[in-house]
């Protein structure tokens, strides 16, 4: 093939390597005002008074809104389309602030400057109110918190109760159970690019939105509901988008940035700075597991019994859908004839929580991976062997909604990655009586690819030869930096034998696009690129028949390749066959194909990870790394090495480094800037090795499957159990901050 | 305050606040937004450029600090929407993803090459620390590099 595996560099590169890419921070417009918001100070406040005189006294001050001057339509920010059942609790100024950073008010004024040294000059008055900070569901958490607001405060949000077969006997049964509690932290996505919107008035009263988003649609439906408006007044296009990992999932700034917009007819801009992203925006929910495997001596799982707390923080949001998604992706990975299953999705007087990389997989498969790697090592069993053992077959079907997990390579990933990091003589090596020992860890893991049969999951692609001769892609696309955008164009070009550069992809635009759910569930390469596929597929044949027209050729003798129609000792170019369709009065040909899945096969993976651990600092450090991946097939062996690359580093932070805790006294969160957020940076990356299983995808566009999710979600176990391993403890809290270290071997040498 | 600023070629006169950030003087004043302002506290580093060809936070730089300094930004390495080898090398080897941070490390990257052609992998992931890139985990970033430097040291630079 000439397109589809190879190693394409990115069609967008050129803009980004030299900044000519602008995104919606560098956008100036005439008339440009700016916003800054005042935020809660409080955990859990009604606003009594908001005095906004002193901000308005302050030259180049536009206005200052509020909850008193502004719609107070409930909404949901994680919906995605229009009418979609959610519980709408958020408002844009709510009148009782639910967590430190809720919004209380806008400024705007012609600089941010401005903007921002006159919110100090708000004056609020705010009556306290019992702050739960902590996410212990009990029924103490419904009664501090009703009364509060005629609007709903269930809680538990969400609760999920799953059960197959007969765990009870199971654990009756079995030669050995080992139970464990695991804590993950709340983390956030630090993308390098602030939140921003940019949105100006459009002629017949409609608003233009221009934001860095996963789903111009999105948008749309979010910022309808909480205007109250009809959507098709908006108009949605996204910006280029400097990182997002779910962080830009839902609209937080634009359906202030529209309201404003629309009040003054002017262009405005609101940018969060990195403080606020922190502190206003979205993190990935903090999760306390239990799990207890029952075990056959021989290392089969006869049953599982799990139950998990997410805290979802102030608002809905989606976080109700995650004890759900926790169960999907649990049951996905090994074949477990008895199951029990308790998830709960708990409100919190803290920042909201959202999706990022994963959804809930990241979660739920630390829980997994860790506690089977303790009983693995209670039960002196090889833990590449146990999971081995157990993990699913190409075909099987997952007892939760009884889908097929397609040609699940999980097997393949653990023996060709245990083989390649020379597992077995590593594991078995002595981790030193010294200062600094080492380990060797592993987990597996799965992630879905696309959103079938939870939603319509649906993608609809056109291709059109343009009169210059090139092919331009319209789908309502956002690539988020992964290269999504490249991949589509190399598939469309493979099939019309073309270059990946000679396919011209237009941004999302409400306008000109058709509907699409967006950059989300793992689904671009899997969902949009079949349908591209499909659109190529259809043009191609159109083209062909044009072609044998203007080649007076049948259309058996034509082949579309090197950028040209060729039949027999004679050929033209695409440019040539356009220009000689425009000179005859005919449009060029096009093709549109939706494609809507009927699928949801697993992505598998299995990561190897060598720890060094100082006893004296309790540092640690990753001295080497292999990752294995079930791709189905790499439509970009480069893109896809890089989601990998890039989901390690993210993956080593959250089992090292990443916290971004709330202060259960005061509500106030910890890690509010890179200075008090600890990223993993060059110096810490370890050496790493790719080995991607290609045994193909039957529904997958060229057998292609997802990547980008599944590349960080084995890495934190993989990392934990390696330092469990050097150690021989049970550390199970996330992050394995040095003073947790220090506390494991404490108590390790104590008892 | 007049100040004389020599950037990218061009000198650059005009009153401004000497204590406004110069990444923000940079990108407003002057519409060089290829750096970006990720943190404006010096974590980042996707305000970097070279002030007298060596790496500086742009965000953490006061305009006063570069009167009559060499200021050097991504726009001014190489022909407009023309690769530069070093960029070219980044392109190739998957070294950019989401592109917000790639301004930034371009230029640490040009400024440890006009330090040394032979860096280390160490040296270069240090010369990086003060650059953070959430999407490619590095790797292709120290490839890219380290091919530079040997391409560079091969041609004689």
């Amino acid at each position: 093939m000439e397109q589809v595996s190879q190693r394409i560099p990115l069609i967008d590169a050129a803009e980004k390597l030299t900044g000519r890419l602008r995104f919606a921070a560098d956008m100036t417009l005439p008339g440009l005002l700016h916003g800054a918001f005042l935020f809660s100070p409080r955990a859990h406040a009604r606003i009594v008074e908001v005095d906004p005189a002193g901000a308005l006294a302050v030259s180049g001050v536009i206005g200052v809104w509020w909850h008193a001057n502004t719609p107070q339509n409930s909404y949901n920010s994680s919906i995605w389309f229009a009418g979609q059942k959610a519980l709408a609790d958020e408002r844009m100024f709510p009148p009782v602030v639910r967590h430190m950073g809720d919004r209380v008010a806008v400024v705007l004024a012609e600089t941010e400057a401005i903007a921002r040294a006159a919110v100090t000059r708000i004056v609020v008055s705010f009556e306290d109110l019992p702050a739960i900070l902590t996410p212990e569901p009990t029924v103490a958490h419904a009664v501090a918190a009703a009364g509060v607001e005629e609007a709903i405060y269930p809680d538990p949000v969400e609760q999920v109760h799953f059960t197959h077969g007969d765990p009870d006997a199971a654990f009756a049964r079995a030669d050995h159970v080992t139970e464990a509690v695991v804590y993950t932290p709340r983390s956030h996505h630090c993308a390098i690019e602030p939140h921003v919107c940019v949105a100006w008035p459009e002629p017949g009263g409609r608003v233009a939105i221009h934001s860095p988003c996963q789903s111009v649609y999105a948008v749309q439906a979010v910022v309808a509901q909480a205007l109250g408006i009809a959507a098709d007044r908006l108009h949605v296009t996204k910006a280029p988008i400097g990182g997002s990992f779910g962080g830009k999932a839902e609209p937080i700034l634009e359906p202030i940035c529209a309201l404003l917009a629309e009040r003054t007819g002017r262009p405005v801009r609101i940018a969060f700075n990195r403080h606020e992203t922190f502190t206003a925006t979205r993190t990935r929910a903090a999760s306390r597991g239990k799990m207890r495997i029952a075990l056959a001596c021989d290392g089969r799982i006869l049953g599982r019994e799990t139950d998990v707390t997410v805290d979802i923080g102030a608002y809905c949001t989606g976080g109700n859908y995650l004890p759900g998604s926790m169960l999907q992706r649990l049951v996905r990975l090994y074949a477990v004839p008895a199951e029990r299953y308790r998830g709960r999705a708990v409100y919190t007087n803290t920042l909201p929580t959202g999706a990022f990389r994963g959804y809930g997989s990241p979660q739920i498969h630390a829980l997994g991976e860790i506690v089977l790697d303790l009983a693995s090592r209670e039960m002196g069993l090889d833990p590449v062997a146990v999971r081995a053992r157990n993990i699913v077959t190409p075909g099987a079907l997952e007892p939760w909604q009884g889908l097929s997990l397609g040609n699940a390579r999980g097997a393949d990933c653990l023996h060709r990655g245990a083989e390649a990091f020379d597992w077995t003589r590593r594991r078995s090596a002595a981790s030193g009586r010294g200062r600094f020992r080492t380990g060797v860890g592993m987990a597996a893991a799965t992630h879905i690819n696309g959103c079938f049969p939870g939603e319509d999951e649906a993608t609809t692609a056109t291709l059109r030869l343009t009169p210059e001769g090139r092919i331009e892609l319209t789908c309502a696309l956002h690539d988020l930096g992964c290269g999504s955008d490249t991949t589509l164009a190399q598939i469309a070009a493979e099939v019309l034998g073309l270059r990946a550069a000679d396919i011209r992809i237009t941004p999302a635009d409400t306008d000109t696009c058709p509907y699409d759910l967006g950059t989300r569930a793992s689904r671009m390469t899997y969902i949009a690129g079949e349908a591209v596929r499909l659109a190529a597929t259809a043009l191609a044949a159109a083209i062909v028949d044009t072609g044998g027209q203007a080649l007076n050729a049948a259309r058996s003798e034509i082949r579309l390749r090197g950028g040209q129609i060729e039949a027999p000792h004679r050929a033209i170019t695409f440019a040539d066959l356009a220009a000689w369709l425009s000179v005859r009065g005919t449009d060029t040909p096009s093709a549109t194909h939706t494609h809507r899945a009927t699928a949801n096969p697993g992505s598998y993976a299995a990561h190897f990870a060598e720890v060094e651990v100082d006893t004296l600092t309790g540092h640690i450090r990753v001295r080497d790394y292999l990752a294995a991946h079930d791709i189905g097939r790499a439509i970009n062996p480069m893109l896809v090495e890089g989601q990998i690359y890039g989901g390690i580093q993210i993956g080593m932070g959250y089992a090292l480094y990443e916290d971004a805790a709330v202060d259960p006294k005061t509500g106030r969160m910890r890690a509010d800037s890179f200075t008090r957020y600890t990223l993993v940076n060059a110096p810490e990356m370890p050496p790493i090795r790719i080995l991607l299983v290609e045994e193909g995808e039957a529904t997958g566009p060229f057998g292609a499957k997802a990547v980008g999710e599944i590349a960080t979600i084995p890495v934190a176990p993989a990392v934990v159990n390696a330092v469990n391993h050097a150690l021989e403890t049970r550390l199970t809290e996330l992050p394995l901050l040095p003073e947790r270290v220090l506390d494991a071997l404490g108590q390790g040498s104590s008892s | 305050m007049k100040l004389t600023l020599r950037i990218n070629g061009s000198v650059v006169e005009q009153d401004a606040d000497p204590l406004a950030r110069l990444s923000e003087f940079l990108r407003q004043v002057l519409g060089l937004t290829g750096l970006k302002e990720g943190c404006c506290e010096g974590e980042c580093g996707a305000c970097t450029i070279l002030m007298d060809g060596a790496p500086v936070h742009a965000c953490l730089t006061l305009i006063f600090q570069a009167h009559e300094r060499e200021i050097t930004t991504v726009e001014g390495l190489g022909d407009a929407g023309v690769l530069t080898d070093l960029q070219a090398q980044f392109a190739g080897a998957g070294a950019v993803q989401c592109g917000y941070c790639t301004p930034g490390i371009i230029m640490s990257a040009e400024g440890l090459l006009r330090s040394t052609l032979t860096p280390s992998d160490e040296e270069i992931r240090h010369a990086l620390a003060g650059n953070i890139c959430r999407c490619t985990g590095f790797e292709t970033i120290v490839r890219a590099v380290a091919a530079e430097a040997a391409r560079r040291c091969e041609a004689g630079c």
